[in-house]
């Protein structure tokens, strides 16, 4: 009997041994998910999400219906061309931003850094860019917002601190900053791969640095005057120097453009008649491009609030199946240089800046040089803020840029639809829905009319 | 770990010996007290505080040889009275067994495999026997035991062939987790779950099919808390433990074999108008979506045999076509007998050597809806021998293997009632599926929703589940007190299915296939040490020492194909459009356990229980838990004045505590990176490969480091009580389960880099009354009439959800959801409702300037209310069972009461124009635009029960309380408006209320009186299901749900029928 018990004890205290290797912690790993990846492998997601969410279609399509070039002639878009815009409207694109793209952007730099003996500067760099990049497009629809804070999950902060948008623009600068000593770097371990871009070009990224910071100093003229425009000159020296440094996000036949998808699976939009009416009065070269025949074989834009569904649709270079989202480009540096060189003062060089610009853009989009529509439009016409405004207005279409510059500039001037909600062009974007229900107490308290910091 | 085990249970082996002196042989005869059933064979006969036993033969006799100390013997036999009797110097003991009507003193398996009397429990245990469940019509066994329990809900998601079955055991114990019961088979805990689903796609089997019904003994079920707690982190939700059959108590070789057919047909179906034809504003359309056309009576075909679409032509107005005149089709000929036939042949037998039970069984089912199909083949073999008069060994072994063929149902432009219901009342359906070029014929033309005959012919969802469960037991007697046992066993299955839709399917216009295959299973090893000993006349003492090893793993692929190359060729290869992907899930649990039991004089009944828990899925820190119960029985009827009472001849009362919990799921402490996608909420979006790279982002889920268990405390009281020396029993539980630090992903702010969290968030609280009364009404001569009745009233309310959260979706649409709300009752369903004045009148609408119509109400698309709960308020079943000689006749009536069901395809058939309700449509208006009343139908004149009222300025509601009393008919216009989901109507008008009274189970046998020499005995019965169904509900039978086996229950969007089943069967031993 005694033998029994000490068997059974014997056998009972041979299990409980064995019990701590049985509850095994490795085994809580997900073999099918992995905990760590190659940066050549998610600097690829990182840019398909920038490319499909900052330059793609959600943003994009409501800046562009209140700007005119496009018009939202049914359902949700027709609601954005009359000037509402909810937070649960924005919801995806607030996700996006920060899910998507910066937490990844940001994760990639820290294993960039942070990788013992794999030090890479140069994939530190190039994320960096594209958090300047979507950092500065969000500030510039939300103003204030979550930084410093954010991205702090994993460090269980849940409800993230908000920071002024004069904050997040010096965030801005240093990121970009120190993208261009990453990029300069002379030691790396790991090249930048799964590039989509640029296709690991880091000379490329750097003039992507510093076209950027030229983008938004000239984007506070109405905080730092002439200081933005020599600051955003300084800057542009080391842009881009022709259309082949542009920044665009391609997409093929087996992942379509976005606007294209929204037209295939929604249709809810149509040209703007204003961009239309421009290009038409100069018989444009880059109307064809921007847009499609309409039924009747014509380019025709939907009045804004018109919901003119029979007007042309967008045009290939839009909405081609495989064309690439553009997130900044040769001729929008040029057309800031112009900018800045005008409020200087410097008019020779701002009459040249202009009419490369337009040159760039026309060459971009159409793929001709169109030398004699150039010389007997372009070329020579004494160039005005107006002037300049304009032809950055054609050339911005399908980015988000020309939202920033009417705020920055009010030009060109906007007809405010019949039926609109308000008696202005909304100011800003609203704070997405779940930002407010789950982060209530920081998200400020915003309408749509307010102004952003730098819009005074 | 394996090895040392057996190398310390041959150290046992070693040490046995024999422990048998002097002894004596006993013999006797045991019969019934039950007049007409004389001897019992199967007897269990035992010698009192021995393991020593014996059965007896088919006469009833038996023979056993006993210790010369031995002093009484133990008669044991379900359904009967256990009974002690004194040997007293006898050679010959006889016995007459009494019925057991309660079933108080039957011997039960409880947690773990302990055994034990009723009487000794200090919780509620209810069994169900095979009587009830092997000859019953339903290939799921969960579903044979709907409506003969009480605090069991269950609910099957459809009458298909092999559809899933819903179950919980006292309401709800998770908010998003799994409320499902543990299945434990001969000490293995199984697979059971599955069959969860979407609003679209197919109904699918929950796991708990692969049992063959015929195969089991019995079924114990385990309630409370205090029941469960000896299975640690898996006793949340209830549990079920299945006792198959075995050879033990047989002497000499028993064969059976079981054939049966059943026949299904569809029972309750949404009525249709059939006065309308197909088209719109009383015009005829071919290819209209909607029955809004001219009366059928005014038409006739024109004969144009060039209209592809009908082969009669298009219908014209009568007297200018070809006089053959328009007729209304019913599509509900669709619907087919379904089959059932089963076979089942079973070998056992038994000796002092050991014992074994052999099993094949087969069955063929083909659904109501054609090409609708399940199939299951099983085998098992239950096997023990008896190595020495003290160690047992034995296998359990059960092979099945499930297929079925599925059809699509539901939200779904492929769903068979969908296109069913929509169809218009003048397109024959059934008069072509497909046209010779391939392309498809339905009621829209060809677009639209696919006519059901494509559905059932060219759309297929097939799958084929093999499953494997085998386990072995040792079983070693030290003393007669003291015993091991150990049962290690494995679960394991492959479940492959494939998705086929032909070229020019609606859903898929290129075709579309995609395979899917998962394997799966469990592992699980119990070592205990039992004690039970007697300490002297009036104290027993049983106690368990245990440890539990459990393992679960699964891992799928799966890969599709969009766009098919080659027609009607199903494979991964056959497209150039392919997505992979693949999934997993291990964990482990480890666990060390002990349970106490105390008896004093057969009166006070003391048990204790604990468990520590050890899990892989949580984070170390936490892994380990403590889940202690505590349970006391008090037989007050033992009690000196209340002995022998003669109205009150039983009495106990129980009450008990426990807490038991739930882990958390594995990986769910830790981030990972997922591949990347990307999309606006707009577009379908873009994924990779992308340009030729592979791209992986950081799952948007965050993990938490900081996971502990979630815990469950529940107490429940009760009565046991016989009245009139068995005659009236009765039982009753009063329960309270308290889920505290329940585990939920938890949304979060974007801005923290993730969308949600994993973290321990909400709070549950669960009441609820039990009741079950057992009566002999009758007993004279071979006469019996027995009642068995059941009653439950359960209230599930959710306390507490995570800070900032103040309601979760568990499923269904953006409008109407089922939600978890703070504060609410679990299972409400949310969705907009009409315009109410402050005291929840109807608000008629009474302003000629706004766009809503004057006399009818309107929609409020303001925030999402209330609209009903899917929870009944309470359910009964009542079972009488007639005996007279060989002739047995018993009927279950089930019963529910309350309960709301989102009726979505009678909402939806208003706006096509089929449903009845838009029979009464036709209106006729004067020149001044009001009713004229002399053309209208009388019949069509409605007046809405609500007050006047309309909105003011800021668009709030107005009323002065004035009772509406504008007639009004329900026109086109109404039911393509206000009065259908798909114009703008509310959900709220689409709740319906569930009550049923059914007539679930009719059960006829006989015992015919053949008897050969071969034959021992043979039995004919018919069964019959769900016969008469009487219930509010409009809609197909109310019992079934469009997400299958998942939290969110209520939802009826376009369901498959339910069916009513007859069945007729044999059953011969040999």
């Amino acid at each position: 009997m005694t033998k029994f018990a000490g068997v059974t004890v014997l056998v009972f205290a041979l299990i409980l041994i064995s019990c701590e290797k049985w509850i095994d912690p490795n085994l809580n790993v997900d073999p099918d998910s992995p905990s760590e990846v190659p940066m050549k492998l998610m600097l690829p997601a990182i840019q398909q999400a920038f490319g499909y969410n900052m330059a793609g279609n959600d943003l994009v399509r409501t800046t562009n219906i209140w700007m005119q070039q496009f018009d939202g002639v049914d359902r949700q878009s027709y609601t954005e061309a009359r000037y509402q815009l909810l937070p649960a409207d924005v919801n995806n694109v607030w996700y996006s931003i920060y899910n998507n793209i910066l937490m990844n952007a940001k994760t990639m730099v820290d294993v960039a850094e942070n990788t013992e003996g794999k030090e890479s500067p140069y994939n530190a760099g190039v994320a960096r860019v594209l958090i300047a990049a979507t950092l500065g497009i969000s500030t510039d629809l939300f103003g204030d917002m979550p930084f410093r804070d954010a991205f702090r999950g994993t460090d269980n902060i849940l409800k993230p601190q908000f920071e002024t948008q004069e904050e997040l623009y010096d965030t801005l600068f240093t990121i970009l900053d120190e993208a261009i000593v990453n990029l300069n770097s002379t030691t790396n371990a790991v090249p930048v791969g799964g590039d989509v871009i640029y296709n690991g070009s880091t000379a490329k990224w750097k003039k992507a640095a510093y076209s950027i910071k030229a983008r938004h100093e000239l984007q506070l003229s109405q905080v730092n005057g002439n200081s933005a425009y020599t600051e955003a000159l300084a800057a542009a020296a080391n842009g881009f120097a022709s259309n082949d440094d542009d920044l665009l996000v391609p997409w093929n036949v087996d992942n379509h453009n976005p606007i294209f998808q929204f037209m295939e699976q929604r249709t809810d939009i149509r040209m703007g008649a204003t961009l239309v009416d421009i290009l038409k009065a100069n018989d444009d070269p880059r109307l064809p491009f921007y847009a499609a025949q309409d039924g009747n074989g014509e380019y025709t834009g939907s009045v804004i609030g018109s919901q003119n569904g029979d007007a042309s649709k967008p045009g290939s270079y839009i909405a081609g199946q495989s064309a690439s989202s553009v997130m900044m480009t040769y001729s929008e540096l040029k057309f800031i240089e112009a900018e800045a060189h005008l409020a200087l003062g410097q008019t020779a060089e701002a009459q040249a800046a202009f009419e490369d610009a337009v040159t760039a853009s026309v060459l971009r989009v159409t793929g001709a040089a169109n030398t004699e529509w150039l010389a007997a439009n372009v070329i020579g016409i004494p160039v005005t803020k107006d002037l300049i405004m304009t032809q950055k207005y054609i050339d911005s279409f399908g980015t988000n840029q020309a939202y920033a510059d009417y705020r920055r500039t009010g030009l060109p001037a906007i007809t405010i639809p019949p039926g609109a909600n308000l008696t202005t062009v909304p100011t800003r974007f609203p704070y997405a829905q779940d930002e407010i229900t789950y982060n209530g107490a920081n998200v400020p308290t915003v309408t749509i009319s307010d102004k952003l910091w730098w819009d005074k | 770990m394996k090895k040392l085990f057996f190398l310390s249970v041959l150290f046992v082996f070693v040490g046995v010996s024999n422990l048998w002196a002097q002894t004596k042989v006993i013999t006797g005869t045991v019969t019934s007290a039950v007049e007409g059933e004389g001897a019992i064979p199967g007897v269990t006969v035992q010698v009192k505080g021995t393991t020593l036993g014996a059965n007896t033969d088919v006469n009833g006799k038996y023979s056993i040889t006993v210790p010369e100390s031995a002093t009484t013997l133990v008669f044991s036999y379900i359904g009967m009275k256990t009974q002690e009797i004194e040997i007293g110097g006898r050679s010959v003991v006889d016995c007459v067994m009494q019925a057991d009507v309660l079933g108080l003193q039957e011997v039960l398996v409880t947690a773990v495999g302990i055994s034990r009397e009723r009487r000794e429990l200090g919780y509620n245990v209810q069994t169900v026997s095979t009587d009830a469940i092997s000859a019953k019509p339903n290939a799921d066994v969960v579903n044979s035991l709907a409506g003969r329990t009480s605090g069991v809900q269950i609910t099957s998601s459809a009458g298909d062939a092999g559809a899933s079955t819903y179950m919980t055991i006292r309401g709800a114990h998770s908010i998003t987790g799994n409320n499902q019961p543990l299945f434990v088979v001969d000490g293995m805990p199984i697979i059971s779950g599955g069959g969860g689903g979407g609003v679209d796609g197919v109904t699918t089997s929950s796991r708990s099919i692969d049992l063959n019904p015929d195969d089991i003994e019995s079924i114990s079920i385990l309630k409370g808390g205090a029941a469960t707690a000896l299975y640690g982190v898996r006793a949340a939700n209830g549990a079920l433990i299945i006792t198959t059959k075995s050879g033990k108590s047989l002497t000499n070789r028993k064969i059976e074999f079981h054939t049966s057919i059943g026949f299904d047909q569809v029972s309750q179906l949404p009525p249709r108008q059939k006065i309308f034809a197909q088209g719109l504003d009383g015009i005829w359309a071919g290819g209209n979506a909607y029955s809004f056309g001219p009366k059928i009576a005014d038409l006739e075909y024109d004969g144009d045999t060039n209209y592809k679409w009908d082969p009669n032509g298009k219908l014209v107005a009568k007297g200018t076509g070809n006089g053959k005149p328009a007729q209304y089709y019913d599509p509900y000929k669709f619907f087919q007998t379904g089959t059932t036939l089963s076979n089942n042949l079973s070998v056992s037998n038994g000796s002092t050597l050991g014992n074994y039970f052999f099993s094949v069984s087969n069955l063929t089912q083909e659904g109501v809806v054609p090409n609708n199909k399940f199939g299951r083949t099983t085998l098992r073999l239950n096997a023990s021998t008896n190595l020495s008069k003290s160690i047992t060994l034995g296998a359990d072994l059960a092979y099945t293997n499930s297929t079925s063929n599925q059809i699509q149902k539901g939200s779904n432009v492929s769903g068979i009632m969908l296109g069913l219901l929509r169809t218009a009342s003048t397109f024959d359906n059934s008069a072509g599926y497909i046209f010779p070029d391939g392309t498809q014929r339905n009621y829209r033309n060809g677009g639209g929703y696919d006519n059901p005959y494509w559905v059932s012919n060219m759309i297929a969802y097939k799958e084929n589940v093999n499953r494997f469960t085998g386990s072995t037991n040792l079983s070693v007697k030290f003393t007669d007190f003291l015993k091991l046992t150990y049962n290690g066993g494995v679960d394991w299955y492959t479940r492959r299915y494939n998705d086929r839709f032909a070229i020019n399917s609606r859903a898929y216009p290129a075709g579309y296939y995609d395979e899917y295959m998962n394997y799966a299973g469990i592992f699980n090893s119990d070592l205990l040490l039992n004690f039970d000993k007697d300490f002297g006349q009036n104290l027993n003492i049983q106690a368990t020492v245990g440890n539990n090893l459990y393992s679960t793993f699964s891992k799928f692929l799966y890969g599709d194909a969009t766009g098919l190359e080659i027609a009607d060729f199903y494979q991964l290869s056959n497209s150039p459009t392919n997505t992979v992907s693949t999934g997993i899930s291990n964990y482990r649990t480890a666990a060390f356990f002990g349970d106490l039991q105390i008896s004093y004089l057969r009166m006070l009944y003391f048990g204790v229980t604990g468990r520590n828990d050890w899990s892989t899925t949580m984070p170390k820190a936490n892994r380990s838990a403590f889940y202690p119960s505590v349970s006391l029985g008090f037989v007050f009827t033992e009690l000196g004045g209340l002995k022998n009472n003669k109205i009150v001849s039983y009495g106990k009362l129980r009450a008990s505590a426990a807490r038991t919990a739930n882990i958390a799921g594995p990986y769910n402490t830790s981030n990972y990176y997922t591949q990347a996608t990307s999309d606006d909420g707009w577009t379908n979006g873009v994924v990779f490969p992308y340009m030729g790279q592979t791209g992986f982002a950081l799952s948007t889920g965050l993990g938490n480091p900081d996971l502990k268990h979630e815990t469950q405390d529940s107490w429940e009281v009760g009565l046991e009580l016989q009245l009139l020396q068995g005659k009236i029993g009765v039982d009753g539980s009063y329960f309270n389960n308290k889920n505290k630090d329940l585990l939920m992903s938890v949304p979060i702010a974007a801005s923290t880099g993730f969308s949600s969290i994993y973290l321990n968030a909400a709070e549950m609280e669960t009441k609820g009354f039990e009741l079950s009364v057992d009566a002999s009404v009758i007993t004279s001569g071979s006469f019996s009439w027995n009642i068995l009745a059941n009653f439950s009233k359960i209230k599930s309310v959710v306390n507490k959800l995570a800070p900032g959260v103040d309601n979760l979706f568990l499923g269904g649409f953006v409008e109407p959801q089922v939600r978890a709300v703070a504060g609410e009752r679990y299972g409400s369903i949310f969705g907009l409702d009409y315009y109410r004045d402050s005291n929840g009148n109807l608000l008629i609408n009474d302003d000629p300037t706004d766009n809503f119509r004057d006399g009818y109400p309107w929609t409020n698309s303001g925030l999402m209310v209330p609209i009903g709960n899917t929870a009944p308020d309470w359910t009964a079943n009542i079972t009488n069972t007639f005996t007279y000689k060989g002739i047995s006749f018993s009927f279950l009536w089930d019963i529910k009461k309350g309960g709301m069901m989102y009726n979505g395809s009678r909402f939806a058939m208003n706006y096509f124009g089929t449903s009845e309700l838009t029979a009464k449509r036709e209106v006729y208006y004067t020149p001044e635009g009001t009713i004229d009343f002399d053309l209208t139908p009388a019949e069509n004149i409605v007046v809405f029960d609500g007050v006047y009222g309309h909105l003011d300025a800021d668009g709030g509601a107005v009323s002065d309380g004035v009772k509406n009393t504008t007639p009004v008919v329900l026109d086109q216009d109404w039911f393509q408006g206000m009065g259908s989901n798909f114009g703008g109507g509310p959900t709220s008008a689409a709740m319906e209320h569930t009550d049923w009274l059914r007539l679930r189970d009719v059960t006829l046998s006989y015992v015919l009186p053949i008897k050969w020499k071969v034959m021992k005995s043979s039995q004919i019965y018919f069964t019959g299901r769900n016969l008469l169904l009487f219930t509010p509900y409009t809609g197909i039978d109310p019992e079934t749900s469009l997400l299958g086996a998942s939290n969110a229950q209520g939802m009826d969007y376009f369901n498959n029928p339910g069916t009513k089943s007859y069945m007729f069967g044999l059953k011969f031993t040999f």
